[in-house]
């Protein structure tokens, strides 16, 4: 299957930035590869990019905090970065909140996040 | 002024076609003018059902309905499965239920972003779920 | 008793409706042409009576605020001679009902309060029940049955007006509601990352989800990375509204601001305790101040 998510290496840090309307099964392929990913280069973070995805229903959701609580089992951190507004506000009326996953506006402020604390 | 077509019909068997329909669905809600988190919301109330498809039933079928009101437009969304129906709706409909690889937010979830929202199951012979979203003219 | 007659009323004040209403004030045909014969006193005596109840009226402070002028008064006071004749000798149809009732919405506008009504209604009748005493001294017994059924339909007259009032009166506070709630809800930026949300009115679902909307999208606008919600001018929190904030504040977060609550009352705070929120899931300040002082504690941690 093609790779629909590239997962960028910047130092100790992993970019993935989801580019387009992901399916189930390209969304279990992403969580498979960050945490292959994770491990090989002993990444200290993780930054998931959704900024052009404009949907983010109960599946994707729950399978993005999977992949959260596996990479802190790991030992680093993920921040999830540029949930859309349209976004937000469906994710909160499904009652997917996310509530202990960090979160920031945009990548810049993910890597603030990860670099400041 | 023409009006689209007023049904579309996408078949339900890959979790791609899931991607399609709710593409389908934002694209329709968006030519008739509901505003951007309404699209948001249709979309994401076909990914939830068509997903119950491909996890549930194999297969089935998402439609999509217009209906023209003199104060407001709506999207009547109709997921059919020929699955194993669902034998308990009650449980189905309560927040944290779940027989198959969700969250179990899927059904409720629904509810709560949709206007009218309506069930029927019956054992062996699928699943038929109705949703509508209103947007004020 | 006010169901009774405005369900009868609401629908379409048929004959058959209006029979359940005089049933309840016991009002009979006998009572309608014992009133008929009043009639002739009516002109004899009405004008008499009416300027008592005049110079009784203008002598109150408040009853006098709403003559413009001498010619308002004369102008009300004929009203006031046809109202009466209507009262003795109308028929009780459905075009006296219209009528009275447009009285009830008349009086919600201009301000005349049921007290002034009643009050009003009460001398004038009084009056009028002394002076057809004193001109049928030689049967008693029948001025009595006359007063009494002229009772009756004052009564019923009085319940349209009021029960027009009323339902004039909860249109006018619903109206109002309607405004406020379409008010829109400013985003104020009040330094570079930082958002202070003031919200007034009424919070129904409709706005409570435009509020969330261009909270978002100022969030997203202005690069936000803390907001203040300020809810000391929201008229009424109730569950539901609590609900709304709490998610307005949680898809703020998913967005990666963060959100004060404040001008919390005695009862929002019980509200939100009541839809399971506890201070530690929640930054919430007791005023604007303190919540943007905490919010750029927040943003420096």
């Amino acid at each position: 299957m093609a790779v629909k998510v590239p997962i960028l290496k910047q130092g100790k840090v992993l970019i993935a930035s989801i580019q387009e309307d992901l399916s189930d099964s390209d969304i279990l392929d992403l969580q498979h590869r960050i945490l292959e990913d994770v491990i090989r280069c002993r990444a200290e973070a993780v930054i998931i990019d959704v900024s052009a995805i404009g949907i983010l229903d109960s599946f994707g959701t729950k399978t993005l905090s999977e992949i959260a609580y596996s990479v802190r089992l790991r030992g680093a951190k993920l921040v999830i970065v540029g949930i859309q507004p349209d976004v937000a506000l469906s994710m909160v009326l499904l009652g997917l909140t996310l509530p202990d996953i960090p979160t920031a506006l945009d990548l810049d402020r993910g890597l603030a996040l990860i670099n400041g604390g | 002024m023409q009006h689209p077509p007023d049904v579309l019909v996408q078949a339900i068997r890959y979790d791609t076609d899931v991607i399609s329909a709710r593409q389908l669905g934002r694209k329709r809600a968006e030519e008739l003018g509901f505003s951007r988190p309404d699209q948001a919301l249709v979309a994401t109330a076909i990914s939830e059902l068509a997903r119950n498809i491909v996890v549930y039933a194999d297969q089935g079928e998402i439609e999509l309905a217009t209906i023209h009101q003199p104060d407001r437009v709506g999207i009547k969304i109709t997921a059919k499965d020929r699955g194993p129906g669902i034998a308990d709706l009650e449980s189905a409909l309560a927040d944290g239920f779940s027989t198959g690889n969700s969250l179990g937010l899927g059904l409720p979830g629904t509810r709560r972003i949709v206007d009218e929202f309506d069930i029927t199951s019956s054992p062996g012979l699928g699943v038929i779920v109705t949703v509508v979203k209103w947007s004020r003219r | 008793m006010s169901e009774l007659i405005s369900s009868s009323i609401a629908e379409g004040s048929g004959n058959l409706d209006l029979e359940k209403i005089f049933r309840w004030f016991d009002l009979t045909e006998e009572d309608r042409a014992c009133t008929v014969e009043l009639g002739e006193l009516t002109d004899d005596v009405g004008e008499h009576i009416i300027e008592a109840f005049y110079a009784h009226l203008l002598n109150d402070e408040t009853a006098a605020r709403h003559f413009r002028d001498d010619a308002h008064i004369a102008q009300v006071k004929r009203g006031q001679m046809r109202y009466f004749r209507e009262l003795v000798s109308a028929d009780l149809n459905d075009a006296y009902v219209a009528d009275r009732r447009r009285i009830g919405s008349i009086h919600e506008r201009t301000g005349v309060t049921p007290t002034l009504y009643i009050g009003s209604y009460a001398y004038y009748l009084n009056r009028l029940a002394h002076v057809v005493l004193e001109r049928m001294d030689e049967d008693p017994h029948k001025a009595f049955h006359l007063v009494m059924s002229l009772f009756k339909i004052a009564h019923f007259d009085m319940s349209l007006a009021l029960e027009t009032y009323v339902d004039a009166r909860e249109e006018a506070i619903q109206a109002r509601e309607r405004e406020l709630s379409e008010l829109p809800t400013p985003v104020l930026q009040l330094r570079p990352g930082l958002l202070l949300i003031p919200v007034v009115g009424t919070l129904d679902s409709h706005r409570a989800r435009a509020l969330t909307v261009q909270l978002l999208e100022g969030i997203q606008e202005h690069r936000a990375s803390a907001v203040v919600l300020d809810i000391t001018g929201v008229a009424a929190v109730d569950s539901a509204v609590a609900n709304h904030l709490i998610q307005t504040m949680a898809a703020a977060r998913l967005m990666g601001a963060l959100s004060v609550l404040t001008g919390l009352s005695a009862e929002v705070a019980q509200s939100l305790v009541k839809v399971g929120v506890t201070g530690e899931a929640l930054n919430t300040a007791g005023d604007l101040q303190r919540g943007i002082e905490m919010a750029e504690q927040l943003l420096k941690d």
